[in-house]
């Protein structure tokens, strides 16, 4: 069975990126959700393998629904990568205190991308 | 034969992933911009494409006054609109280059500024409408951890350039 990924983010520009390299490179599913409390509620539905989130979103953002996920029993042990603009040490931090397991920088290089998920994920 | 080297598979793969990787952000980039609904949205597009998948939060998008010889401030993000209010063409000897529809990027080691502006620029790129500049976007401020402009994104603002339009010419077709 595939393995399934929720990719999070406001832009819909990054998750056509994401979802075509995913799609051409991996055997990955995709489902798709568009700020922190849309993914809270697809993550428990869709009981994802790997949760890939911006960080800055409308509603709710990335830190704050990875705080959230850790609370719920069924996403407590799912891998979190966080996406963020900023690559700076306190900011990073900030990600790792939230609960997340990794993160990636925009703007998103396709290979690391891949080798990060593979990584979490296997091939 | 560099010892440190990757194997030949292993490069190989890194490369070809790569290589989709940018197709895709290229893919991207004009697919939003040609979904664009409206002007407001075509502007909110520049932004999320500079943003998303070129790796500025700064930009700034200027409107051409041929008759006056100089670009005034149409919209902007993550830049003070007063600092950039209107650029002079005779006080910005690249922009010549700019208006005869070539973009101009600034080079990695390069202490050259675009413009004469206390930001850096990166990027000058022409919006063409009907095969001529009508307006021209500036990327400033890349973001700490992206170096340069890299060829990835000379093909990005190529979209910019070509599908842009509708950002500063409402009635412009898709």
């Amino acid at each position: 069975m595939a393995k399934k990924i929720l990719l999070v983010d406001d832009s819909t520009t990054t998750l056509m990126m994401e979802e075509m390299i995913l799609k051409q490179r991996t055997s990955y599913e995709c489902v798709t959700a568009k700020d922190g409390l849309d993914a809270i509620s697809r993550a428990v539905v869709e009981s994802p393998d790997l949760v890939l989130m911006d960080v800055v979103m409308p509603r709710m953002n990335g830190f704050e629904a990875c705080k959230r996920m850790r609370t719920e029993s069924s996403l407590s042990q799912t891998p979190i990568i966080l996406v963020t603009t900023r690559g700076e040490e306190e900011y990073v931090e900030a990600g790792f205190q939230s609960g997340c397991n990794d993160y990636i920088t925009k703007p998103i290089n396709g290979f690391e991308l891949v080798t990060l998920l593979q990584s979490y994920l296997g091939e | 034969m560099n010892m440190m080297s990757e194997p030949p598979a292993k490069e190989k793969q890194k490369d070809s992933a790569q290589i989709l990787g940018d197709q895709a952000k290229v893919y991207a980039a004009r697919m939003r911009l040609q979904n664009a609904m409206d002007q407001a949205d075509a502007l909110d597009a520049i932004r999320e494409i500079a943003g998303n998948l070129i790796g500025t939060e700064e930009v700034a998008v200027f409107k051409i006054d041929k008759k006056r010889s100089e670009l005034w401030l149409y919209w902007s993000s993550g830049v003070d609109p007063n600092k950039h209010s209107v650029l002079e063409v005779h006080r910005e000897p690249r922009l010549k280059q700019v208006l005869s529809g070539k973009p101009v990027f600034r080079l990695r080691l390069s202490t050259e500024n675009l413009l004469s502006t206390d930001d850096p620029v990166n990027a000058l790129i022409p919006v063409l409408v009907d095969g001529s500049a009508c307006a021209v976007i500036v990327l400033f401020r890349l973001f700490p951890h992206k170096a340069e402009i890299e060829p990835v994104d000379r093909e990005i603002c190529e979209v910019l350039s070509n599908c842009a339009g509708r950002a500063v010419e409402p009635h412009q077709s898709r």
